[in-house]
């Protein structure tokens, strides 16, 4: 056991936190902030992965062939710290960046990947991921989305739900049935969909939080060229579920730790100023419990994360364990949000444009965004299925 | 960057899993401390107790990381309380006795000759080392000590007590005049939870253990919570095995109860608080080891998490062996006991917790932290 960086590791950050320094707008995070309208937001999050990528520091796992780095695992996560010391902005193009880029690089043609993965590392092609649908959350499997093979095209038919940034994308990488033959998991294909296609409408749905980040993703007769089938045709659910690996994975789960630490950071300095009578929330010992309580909590997805790719880089195959990993940071950031809202005391209730929020009514927000973290990317039910049955090796039902 | 145990490490935590499991009274459903003596000399034969000592003393030189799976089958075997505190005693010694003690005490402790309780509760008196009254007056130690785990069986104590005015540390020999041992009547017998009473009684070698007694004391705080975080993740990872074992074989209503979500996902949960608890403890055995510069946050994260997690997994599988979980003769309330004892001892989760808040603030006040961007709110 040894967290002391290595020569080459202490060289990797000191070259990212140099370039950092550099690449970021000057007075940033004390004068110069992100835009507060969400469409304004999202294609600034856009031009700095452009720049990331510019610099060489998007898709830094990747192999560098493709563009990547071929980083390890250490770097990926010295990479996810630095990231957060520095404050950067969040990633509008992960499903691209891990999703689609992963599956391509493992499962795709030489063409495919010529095609689209100069345009995903760069950002320069935005990418959604269309699986679930009405029919088919936590039953993936249960897709209903039709592609007919017609001549050298499908044609699809169906509707996708959840989708995340379907607005800013170029592409979708979707889970369409091509099979009625054999059990419902068999019948599954992946196909890169163009998002401009004849055929495509959005409509976006509002989330509790008020904001529309996903849609709802209506497919009419689009033509979608044979030639964007991923992988081989009816394998769709197997190479999903190894990809899936990667989306709950720790490297996943490092990248949203900070966001977590950032806003706990955020919430310790809110709490330390904060009047209540001739004494501050922050020394009230209760609260102070709750903010030691939500710092190790915090503190442990990182460590959880760390152990995870340490087995990786001993040689131990990926597996269910992620999903002890995505269970444990989806509770604990859920904890940490209703908390900090709680020990705002009395002005728990103000948010956004009032005068007297705190913080700009962040913790709200944050509170409410929280919500979904146990139910995407596999709710918790499903993820308690798994370990359960795939990990203590509890009977299936 | 590597966050995993070597070979070595990993097969000492089987060794000692093996030895425990070789006295079946530990488990016992009336737990006593009657086959300490035994179970001591297994673990001595071993070598256990050499293994953080320097090799100039006598020991194999290793850091505390390298024993952590061995302390971690301790607690889940519901070992010795003196197993645990001579092994946090030897780790003080090694770093601030006096070169006397340490040529004196780290060879016999080495040999497995020296088993050394730890010292620090005072009726009246929270969790806060500040608050003690025993003292040291002309190289004389004075005051009484409360729930010191093994003090019957020990052969030396490591006594928190007021040196010129601040919490220091000094070891008392057992046999030494003016000490004296009472048992007290305790949730868990095999703790040998007892009253000290010292009167005048002298120092070993005639002097406080440490050159720095603050640092003495913080590091008994840091190292202790940690040994004991360890062994709350041992009693959990056991709980839980106990829970997955018994879902996968009682049946009801035709089948295993192991296959109903009522109680798989009790048993997903509880195995996703294990896993955190490992992590957490796990690291603080390596910065406590380091000397790292958190080491005083990482060591109360994990006795605060550790110690809910023990908590939890403790009420948790018996509630899942159901009316079989209330009986006297399932070991369950067993563990329940030392659970309850290890997470009072140097500290509750409550407590620790504060001091986490407390090292946070110290590594980064709030004051001076840099705003976050207004709109950066996901």
């Amino acid at each position: 056991m040894d967290f002391n960086l290595t020569l080459p590791e202490q060289q990797f950050r000191e070259e990212l936190r140099t370039w950092l320094a550099d690449a970021l707008p000057t007075g940033w995070g004390k004068t110069s902030f992100e835009p507060v309208d969400e469409e304004e937001r999202a294609m600034f999050r856009i031009a700095w992965e452009q720049k990331l990528h510019e610099g060489g520091w998007s898709c830094i796992g990747w192999p560098r062939e493709f563009g990547g780095r071929g980083a390890t695992l250490s770097e990926r996560a010295i990479f996810a710290e630095e990231m957060a010391r520095a404050r950067a902005p969040e990633s509008v193009n992960l499903i691209g960046h891990n999703l689609a880029g992963h599956t391509i690089i493992h499962h795709g043609t030489p063409a495919q990947k010529a095609r689209y993965l100069p345009e995903i590392i760069s950002s320069r092609e935005i990418w959604c991921q269309g699986f679930s649908e009405p029919g088919a959350g936590s039953d993936l499997a249960a897709v209903r989305m039709r592609a007919e093979l017609d001549g050298d095209k499908f044609i699809v038919n169906g509707q996708k739900v959840w989708t995340s940034y379907a607005q800013y994308s170029h592409w979708c990488l979707a889970l369409v049935r091509t099979s009625d033959e054999g059990t419902k998991h068999k019948g599954l294909s992946l196909l890169l969909i163009d998002m401009h296609s004849p055929g495509v409408t959005l409509r976006p749905l509002r989330q509790i939080s008020g904001e529309c980040e996903f849609n709802e993703t209506f497919f009419d007769n689009v033509e979608v060229p044979v030639e964007n089938l991923l992988g081989p045709m009816n394998e769709g659910w197997r190479i999903t579920m190894t990809t899936l690996a990667y989306e709950r994975g720790p490297e996943d789960a490092l990248g949203r730790q900070i966001r977590f630490r950032q806003e706990l950071d955020q919430l310790i300095v809110a709490t330390a100023a904060l009047k209540q009578g001739a004494k501050c929330a922050i020394d009230d010992p209760l609260v102070r419990q709750k903010l030691g309580r939500a710092v190790t909590e915090v503190e442990i997805i990182r460590l959880n994360c760390l152990r995870a790719l340490s087995r990786y880089m001993a040689g131990e195959d990926r597996g269910s364990d992620v999903s002890l990993i995505k269970l444990f940071w989806s509770l604990a950031a859920q904890n940490m949000s209703e908390m900090a809202v709680d020990v705002l005391g009395p002005m728990a209730a103000l948010t956004g444009g009032d005068p007297a929020a705190v913080a700009g009514g962040r913790f709200q927000l944050s509170w409410l965004q929280s919500k979904a973290f146990t139910i995407y990317a596999g709710s918790s039910e499903i993820q308690r299925n798994i370990i359960s049955e795939r990990v203590l090796g509890l009977p299936r039902v | 960057m590597d966050f995993g145990f070597n070979e070595e490490q990993k097969s000492l935590g089987d060794v000692v899993r093996r030895v425990l499991a070789d006295f079946p009274s530990l488990l016992a459903p009336d737990g006593s401390t009657q086959n300490d003596a035994a179970v001591w000399d297994a673990l001595a034969e071993l070598g256990l107790f050499a293994l953080v000592v320097p090799e100039a003393r006598g020991g194999v030189g290793l850091l505390l990381v390298d024993i952590a799976l061995a302390i971690e089958a301790a607690g889940a075997g519901l070992a010795p309380p003196l197993v645990a505190s001579t092994l946090i005693a030897t780790d003080l010694i090694v770093h601030f006795g006096t070169a006397a003690q340490q040529a004196e005490l780290l060879p016999r402790i080495a040999a497995g000759q020296l088993r050394i309780s730890i010292a620090t509760q005072e009726a009246g008196q929270g969790y806060d080392p500040e608050m003690i009254a025993t003292s040291i007056r002309d190289d004389r130690i004075t005051g009484t000590k409360l729930l010191v785990a093994g003090a019957q069986q020990a052969d030396a104590h490591l006594v928190l007590t007021n040196i010129d005015g601040q919490p220091g540390l000094a070891i008392v020999m057992s046999g030494a005049p003016g000490v004296d041992v009472q048992s007290q009547e305790t949730i868990d017998p095999s703790s040998g939870l007892a009253e000290l009473r010292l009167d005048g009684a002298s120092l070993a070698q005639n002097a406080p253990l440490g050159h720095s007694s603050s640092e003495a004391v913080a590091r008994l705080y840091d190292v202790a919570a940690t040994v004991n975080a360890g062994m709350q993740a041992g009693i959990a990872a056991r709980m839980l095995e106990m829970s997955v074992e018994y879902a996968r074989t009682r049946v009801q209503f035709g089948q295993a109860i192991g296959a109903f979500q009522a109680i798989k996902h009790r048993c997903a949960d509880l195995a996703v608080r294990v896993d955190a608890a490992r992590t957490v403890a796990y690291y603080a055995f390596w910065s406590v080891s380091e000397n790292a510069a958190d080491q005083s946050r990482a060591s109360s994260m994990a006795k605060a998490y550790c110690g809910e997690v023990a908590r939890e997994a403790c009420n948790e599988t018996i509630q899942i062996h159901g009316g079989m979980g209330f009986t006297w003769d399932m070991p369950l309330h067993r563990f329940l006991r030392r659970a309850k004892v290890l997470d009072h001892a140097f500290g509750t989760p409550e407590w620790h917790y504060e001091r986490v808040l407390a090292e946070t603030l110290t590594a980064a006040p709030a004051s001076e932290s840099p705003p976050l961007p207004v709109g950066s709110e996901k």
